[in-house]
């Protein structure tokens, strides 16, 4: 192992994390509307919402990687697409749907005497959503909100195959150049250690505080894996 | 290549996945059980350890793992194929999330049924296999289906290393005939179809499992 080995992967961890951040902005505000959507009054639009996320949750994040690289590539070639954003296209699609169901389970959780409340005082469906239920069910989500930031974080590795010089790539290339596959994945995986270790304490602490002042305890069993 | 073709390649490699899937499941289950019986009835350092192992696998993304076994290894002289790599490499993670839903599980059967085991003269591994776990499984059967839904969709990763499942052909096919729609529209309609009712599935098992615990 070189010193000039951690400059190289500290610039594919950059790539990395900004890769990851922009994923969970944009999965963030697509998954709100999925939720919303899905817990809509309209029959139709709440079970294409469900069919939609259902269908997404079925479908694994490397194939929407491929199919975005290889397949959609093909024909919007002339646009000149940075295979960066076709990742950020992928692993948001991915990751919102499992988001949305936190979300749902959060809005879900809110008690129905808080819309007849909002109903009873003149607010709108609409505006009940927007001001009073959505406001409570902030706070419970950040817990799974926390979970999912860093299964994106891990997924982002999957970029690499459709050549993003994420920190996985570059080590890859490492590998190529020194032979030396152990040594360089055992770093690569140290570098991810150093990331997530304190989210995950993180994501202890948020789930412990919510647990306590809620009582409640936003089930995410079925959805903080897949 | 034809569609029909095509569909019959995608569909062996289908039958790869579910090997693959299926495999690692039977790991996971196993080793997950282990993991977790460890952290409970174990001697501090044996906790301790199992903790730590389960809380870096579940910290290193599945591809590193599975790039250290089957491009690591090899250099230490311990050669595995590709598909055996995927089956212990994606079993052993998927072990270490099991570990935890296990662990949440054994704490659903009430404290004094480990002090009656124990009054009994049952040592405290006999408690925890013949009183608490029997106790504990209707609680691991959601976790255990949903095991599998996430296995069937990490198998993929295995065409990372070279293993023929269904999307390693998906991409070769899609570069070679170019039917990138087909290609596309068939892994889906699969992955959807073995899918989406599991997931339906694993909810309503959730809900009655749910149910039973807080009535």
């Amino acid at each position: 192992m070189q010193w000039s080995w951690l400059h190289i992967l500290w610039v594919g961890l950059q790539v990395t994390l900004r890769l990851s951040l922009y994923t969970i902005g944009f999965s963030v505000v697509v998954a709100a509307a999925f939720a919303v959507a899905s817990i809509s009054r309209w029959r139709l639009v709440r079970w294409t919402a469900r069919f939609v996320v259902d269908l997404l949750r079925s479908i694994p994040i490397l194939a929407l990687l491929i199919f975005a690289y290889y397949g959609l590539g093909k024909y919007i070639a002339s646009w000149h697409v940075d295979p960066f954003w076709m990742a950020v296209g992928a692993l948001t699609l991915g990751e919102a749907a499992f988001l949305s169901e936190i979300f749902r389970a959060g809005l879900e959780a809110i008690p129905r005497t808080q819309w007849e409340a909002a109903a009873s005082l003149g607010f709108r469906r609409t505006s009940a959503l927007a001001r009073i239920i959505a406001p409570q069910a902030v706070l419970p989500s950040i817990p799974g909100l926390v979970n999912m930031s860093i299964f994106t974080f891990k997924d982002s590795s999957l970029a690499s195959v459709i050549a993003v010089p994420e920190v996985t790539q570059v080590a890859n290339q490492l590998v190529s150049e020194t032979f030396k596959p152990l040594q360089v994945y055992l770093l690569l995986a140290g570098f991810y250690l150093v990331v997530i270790l304190p989210f995950t304490a993180l994501a202890g602490l948020a789930e412990k505080a919510v647990t306590r002042y809620y009582g409640l305890h936003v089930d995410k069993a079925s959805i903080a894996r897949n | 290549m034809t569609t029909g073709e095509i569909t019959s390649d995608l569909l062996h490699g289908g039958v790869t996945t579910l090997e693959i899937a299926a495999g690692a499941w039977a790991v996971s289950a196993t080793v997950g059980l282990a993991f977790a019986m460890a952290r409970d009835v174990g001697m501090l350092p044996v906790r301790l350890a199992a903790a730590s192992v389960t809380a870096l696998l579940r910290s290193t993304p599945q591809l590193i793992l599975l790039y250290l076994v089957f491009f690591g290894l090899p250099s230490l002289g311990i050669d595995v194929g590709g598909l055996t790599a995927a089956i212990v490499v994606l079993g052993v993670a998927d072990a270490s999330f099991n570990a935890e839903y296990y662990r949440a599980s054994l704490i659903t059967v009430p404290r004094t049924q480990r002090d009656a085991g124990m009054s009994l003269g049952f040592s405290r591994l006999g408690t925890l296999t013949f009183v608490v776990l029997p106790q504990a499984m209707l609680y691991m059967v959601a976790p255990l289906l949903n095991s599998f839904l996430s296995l069937l969709k990490t198998a993929t990763l295995a065409s990372a290393i070279g293993v023929p499942e269904i999307l390693y052909r998906g991409q070769n096919d899609m570069q070679l005939t170019g039917h990138v729609v087909a290609v596309i529209a068939v892994v889906i309609v699969l992955y959807g179809v073995a899918c989406m009712p599991l997931i339906r599935f694993i909810s309503v098992v959730e809900r009655r499992a749910r149910e039973r615990l807080y009535t």
